[in-house]
């Protein structure tokens, strides 16, 4: 009979898993515990695996998310330094580092992460409305600084928040802050869109005469460009024509053989290119060749 | 409690171990029981192997799995990373197996800086309505440099580079990257001016936000790498039409510059084709000149001989022949006969500019 060993082993087996289950829990990666003995904590357990307790009613063992929670808090109205009023709303990173002080504190009414959440809120409010206080507007929004200014003042509400968190022993630690919304209150939004809308109209009004002003610009420039091209046309023309009239003057050299000659040439000339096509012209009986008419050529044939 | 178990297992044992005394009723009983007791033990084998089996578990290509053994992860740092294939882990409670995408974009989005507007309206292109001012508690914007109030929203594409991290060092770690992603759009839009965000600068713009979501993952050591970042702005509804304006004048601007541009092109290119045909038309001028002056001296060289020979005959012989051309153009001719007392006469002549020729009266 082999099967009366088999027996005993399982069974065995069985009581040894049933007293592991009451001897021993696991801590997973992402999780810290606490060991109470008799309600009091008496050991922080923040490595994840297998350990060891004395069973209930002697020990206890309390299990926290130990990963960084997340939360964010609601806009806080806060004012500047220099009188604005500003709304506000960060984001916190925050995660349980001492199980055995988070205990105590958080244990008890409700869910413990909600409940640190409600204590951090209380004091983020507390360091938004110090920090905020201590700094003017412009540390919040500037062109120039490279945003410096900005990371201070959450250098500064994260400094505040840790130094409230340690002070009170919460047993937890601020893995980072951050500013989520930095607003404006309601009635002052439409005053900024008041300045908004007149600084796009100089805007607009701008772009429009500087635009027709350097139109203007443009086009005189050009009429002005025109004119002294022809300006300087002109002049190469004026100075061309000099050049044949004094091209000419040489050849005029040759009437000097006989000016009269040339005169009566010049006149005929003028005359009959005066007279070249649709005129009028009037003349009497002395003006050859109709002194003919007169009977001037019969002295010729009388002769 | 746990020593019930093997008590009720004992019992039949030893209900079937004195066998050879039983009547034929026990036996059948003991025969019965012998052969449910096989098929119990049948059950319990397969039960146990499917327990075994069920530790086998498929990692897919875009992800990684880490075992935990009793909580704590099993291997470190890279080696605790299991790759695709066919897996074996002890089964629960033992093991426990967590999967991570790893290669798979995550893709988070900022609305921080956005009006309150809902998927439905997004996509059929709605707007809600809005007032004239912002409620802070419903409609999101962010302040710029200088004091303006702009609407920004972002999209952040990463990847996850250390599972371990991500999933068990973060509650929510996609939420962390979102608030990251927040506050890199809200304090980037804190030192850049209206006109950058906007229109002038917006590549910088979105690089900045970019840049400084990159460091703020970094600072919080979540684990993931920014693939890319997106990030688009718009002015406040309220002030939309004064935002296009400006972008109307400027276009008009242009307009207005480039047909300056284009009268300056025409005036110009005009100008130089008259100052051109002005030269020209010298130039052919002096040609001509130098020429008809040029021909006529040839023309008196060759006259003068005639003259010398007998002058007035030469000027009779070319008056004549001049005025008889003349008078063979001339259009209209008016003789006007002498009086008798060798007077000459009066003659009245009207010019009329309505009619095309010119008309002529004569008075006898």
């Amino acid at each position: 009979m082999n099967r009366k060993p088999l027996t005993i082993v399982i069974g065995v087996l069985l009581v040894i898993i049933f007293g592991l289950l009451l001897f021993v829990f696991q801590v997973r990666q992402s999780e810290v515990a606490v060991v109470t003995t008799f309600g009091r904590p008496t050991r922080p357990i923040t490595e994840p695996g297998l350990k060891g307790k004395l069973p209930w009613p002697i020990q206890k063992v309390y299990k926290f998310d130990r990963r960084v929670q997340n939360f964010e808090d609601r806009l806080t109205e806060g004012l500047t330094r220099d009188n604005f009023n500003l709304l506000t709303s960060t984001y916190v990173g925050w995660k349980i580092t001492d199980p055995t002080a988070f205990l105590p504190k958080f244990v008890g009414s409700g869910e413990p992460i909600s409940e640190a959440e409600k204590v951090l809120e209380r004091l983020l409010g507390n360091a938004k409305s110090a920090v905020v206080g201590k700094h003017p507007l412009s540390d919040f929004v500037s062109a120039t600084d490279n945003g410096t200014n900005f990371m201070t003042i959450e250098g500064e509400i994260l400094q505040a928040l840790q130094g409230q968190v340690r002070a009170n022993n919460y047993g937890l630690d601020i893995e980072f802050l951050g500013l989520k919304k930095v607003q404006l209150p309601e009635s002052v939004t439409q005053s900024v869109f008041e300045r908004m809308t007149s600084e796009r109209k100089l805007l607009a009004d701008r772009s429009q005469f500087e635009g027709e002003a350097e139109a203007s610009k443009i086009r005189s420039e050009a009429e002005r460009k025109a004119a002294e091209m022809l300006a300087a046309a002109d002049g190469q023309a004026t100075a061309i024509r000099g050049r044949a009239e004094a091209e000419a003057a040489k050849s005029l050299a040759v009437f000097q053989q006989n000016p009269e000659l040339a005169n009566f040439i010049f006149r005929l000339n003028a005359l009959e290119g005066s007279l070249k096509d649709r005129s009028t012209l009037v003349f009497d009986y002395h003006t050859p060749p109709f002194d003919l008419f007169r009977g001037v050529s019969t002295n010729l044939l009388h002769k | 409690m746990s020593n019930d178990l093997p008590a009720t297992k004992e019992a039949p044992e030893a209900r079937y171990a004195p066998e050879t005394s039983m009547d034929a009723g026990s036996q059948a009983l003991s025969e019965a029981l012998r052969s449910s007791f096989g098929i119990i033990k049948l059950v319990v084998v397969i039960l146990f192997l499917v327990f075994l089996g069920s530790g086998f578990f498929t990692v897919g290509p875009q992800e990684r799995a880490i075992i935990l053994r009793f909580g704590k992860p099993v291997g470190q740092g890279e080696r605790a990373l299991l790759g695709p294939g066919l897996h074996w882990s002890f089964p629960y409670p033992m093991d426990e197996v967590v999967k991570v995408s790893i290669t798979g974009i995550q893709k988070v989005g900022s609305t921080v800086g956005w009006f309150a507007i809902t998927e439905q309206q997004e996509l059929a292109g709605l707007e809600p309505m809005f007032g004239p001012s912002i409620n802070p508690a419903q409609d999101g914007y962010v302040l710029t440099a200088d004091g303006n109030i702009v609407n920004s929203r972002a999209t952040l594409n990463y990847r996850i580079n250390d599972p371990v991290r991500y999933v068990f060092s973060f509650a929510s770690a996609s939420n962390a990257v979102q608030q990251a992603l927040d506050n890199a759009l809200l304090s980037t839009a804190a030192r850049f001016k209206v006109d950058d965000i906007l229109t002038r600068d917006i590549t910088a713009f979105n690089e900045a936000v970019r840049r400084r979501v990159t460091e703020q993952l970094e600072k919080q050591n979540l684990g993931v790498i920014v693939e890319q970042c997106s990030v688009e702005s718009r002015p406040p509804r309220q002030v939309k039409e004064a935002f296009n304006n400006v972008l109307r004048a400027e276009v008009n601007r242009s307009k207005v510059l480039n047909d300056a541009h284009s009268y300056e092109v025409q005036v110009l290119s005009k100008a130089s084709a008259d100052a051109q045909s002005r030269v020209n038309l010298a130039e052919s001028e002096r040609v001509r000149l130098v020429q008809d002056v040029a021909s006529r001296a040839e023309q008196f060289q060759e006259l003068l001989p005639k003259f010398r020979e007998n002058p007035k005959l030469f000027a009779e012989q070319r008056l004549n022949g001049v005025l008889g051309r003349v008078f063979a153009n001339v259009q209209d001719k008016i003789l006007v006969p002498a009086t008798a007392d060798g007077k000459t006469m009066e003659l009245r002549y009207l010019f009329n500019r309505e009619l095309p020729k010119p008309k002529t009266e004569e008075q006898k």
